[in-house]
């Protein structure tokens, strides 16, 4: 009999679908750089950036330069993690807090971070203190508004499941409401991590002197070198790629398949 | 065991704060004696959820009080167990750690927390599924579970507010039977909040019936037949129709309020009864 309702792909197929076009991708690539349209030095093709990529790992500035720009990410990203939540939590249970220092956390999450560097430059000098500053701009706010919407939406039965029980402040606090909200917290803490590396990478790209995966563009350009950009680009994407897909992906599947919300 | 309700009257904003007021509950008084398992039924909207949750201490009542062996209640806790229409299992909680987390806030230790959770697990028959996680149960196994952790707490009185009326026919009609030795065996005061008029008439001692909105108590019924009781005896569907007759005048006058004014001049009623009184209960 005929199906109605496919099963969908298997695993191996989607994998081997997606290896097969990306070969495809770089073929295409590879052509069009051949038939040159643009010059090699503008437009160069997969084997030059690939071979300017090992070269930057071989002489180590790949390393150096990933290394200062996740030590960044990850002091800034902590700051706003540990800010956001407590801002959220605040702004989900006071209403005081929400009438006034809400709305002004709304309208700052308007603002795109980066258009905080040049007063930064201003306030803290031309040093790492203003990078810092604006990915702890990028993705506080975010972290802030998304935690007080996962505290919001918490099912009511959980609270009163919580209260009936006889859990009370921290308790309640730590046991019932960090995981009913921990499926939408995680999102909101995903959409950070990645307003907090746009910023980084903005900001890198701005403040030459720093060191970092941005300022590769940044000397890249300097130097006419096409394959050295599209190799800092490509190092840039498969940072976004690992923690994106890997880590924040990994976790909310965990907690999904643990809470049932998806097989 | 006495539980005491004097007075209690609550009101309701109809569009958020500031709305029009609405009388949800008149002054209501009644009490409910130890070991009793005493029902209250009404049709949709008399507060009979709110009388629950105000013994419960997650509503306050604006005039009045609720007394538990002379206490007051004032705020929800575990000597007051509730089981909802939802299970409200914790998902991220494993069957046994459901039942145990109300054991844990008390401090009591690990050892003897998980043997209580294994005796009432056992007792809903679900001790197979301790360390299952609750979506891995079934609707039904889940409502179990969550009696068992309300009956691990060893409350003075387990409030049921429409435990069973989400749950499918089949599913309902077994686990009437098992709360009905549940409590014989525990011999725990249940106050059961249902809209089900045969639930209540085989499960309860006595039965108070409520008016339309605002709720008040139309009057307090002594269920005479001795448990356990057989769901099939005649003498029960009887006694059930001579209920649903006192009752039918509140069902009318909320249909009244609902419907459009031409509802009850039609020759068959198409009014959806508030009260399940199909087949079976």
């Amino acid at each position: 009999m005929k199906r109605l309702v496919s099963d969908g792909p298997l695993l191996w197929q989607r994998i081997g679908v997606k290896i097969a076009f990306a070969a495809f991708v770089v073929a295409l690539w590879e052509g069009v750089v051949r038939m040159q349209f643009v010059p090699e030095y503008l437009f160069p093709g997969p084997f030059a950036v690939l071979s300017r990529l090992a070269a930057m790992a071989w002489d180590g500035t790949l390393i150096a330069s990933v290394q200062a720009s996740m030590g960044r990410m990850l002091l800034g990203y902590a700051i706003s993690v540990v800010g956001g939540l407590a801002i959220g939590v605040l702004a989900a249970r006071s209403w005081l807090f929400k009438e006034t220092f809400g709305s002004v956390i709304l309208a700052l999450q308007s603002l795109p971070s980066i258009c905080w560097l040049p007063l930064a430059l201003i306030w803290v000098g031309l040093d790492e203190r203003a990078v810092l500053f604006v990915v702890v701009l990028g993705a506080l706010f975010s972290i802030a508004t998304s935690t007080e919407g996962a505290i919001r939406n918490i099912p009511p039965i959980y609270t009163k499941v919580g209260l009936v029980l006889g859990a009370r402040g921290i308790r309640f606090a730590k046991d019932i409401l960090f995981f009913a909200a921990l499926p939408e917290l995680i999102g909101g803490l995903k959409i950070g991590w990645t307003f907090a590396w746009r910023s980084l990478m903005a900001a890198e790209l701005i403040r030459a002197n720093v060191k970092g995966v941005g300022h590769i563009l940044e000397v890249g350009r300097n130097y006419n070198d096409s394959a050295m950009m599209l190799a800092g680009m490509l190092t840039i994407l498969g940072i976004s790629l690992t923690v994106d897909i890997l880590f924040f992906g990994n976790i909310e599947r965990r907690v999904r398949r643990r809470y049932g919300l998806e097989k | 065991m006495r539980i005491e309700f004097s007075e209690i009257s609550k009101s309701f904003s109809a569009n958020g704060k500031g709305g029009q007021r609405i009388q949800a509950l008149l002054p209501v008084n009644f009490v409910i004696e130890g070991g009793e398992f005493f029902s209250i039924i009404g049709p949709s909207g008399c507060g009979k959820s709110t009388l629950l949750n105000i013994l419960a201490g997650l509503e306050s009542p604006d005039t009045g009080f609720v007394t538990v062996d002379g206490t007051r209640v004032e705020r929800p806790g575990p000597q007051r167990a509730v089981v909802f229409q939802e299970a409200g299992l914790m998902p991220w909680m494993t069957v046994s750690a459901n039942v145990e987390y109300g054991l844990k806030l008390q401090g009591i230790p690990r050892a003897e927390r998980r043997e209580r959770a294994m005796k009432f697990l056992k007792m809903v028959h679900l001790s197979r599924y301790a360390e299952a996680l609750p979506h891995q149960l079934s609707g039904g196994m889940r409502q179990r579970v969550s009696i068992a952790r309300a009956l691990a707490l060893e409350p003075r009185v387990l409030l049921m507010d429409e435990p069973f009326s989400a749950l499918d026919a089949q599913t309902r009609d077994v686990l009437h039977d098992e709360l009905q030795r549940i409590w014989q065996e525990t011999r725990t005061t249940i106050v059961f909040v249902t809209h089900n008029i045969r639930e209540a008439v085989y499960l309860s001692d006595r039965i108070l019936i409520m008016t339309a909105s605002p709720g008040r108590v139309k009057r307090i019924t002594t269920v005479p037949f001795a448990h356990p009781r057989q769901k099939s005896s005649t003498e029960l569907s009887a006694f059930a129709a001579m209920l649903h007759d006192q009752i039918k005048e509140e069902v009318d006058k909320v249909a009244a309020t609902e419907l459009d004014p031409d509802w009850d001049k039609r020759p068959v009623p198409v009014a959806p009864l508030p009260y399940g009184t199909g087949e079976g209960i």
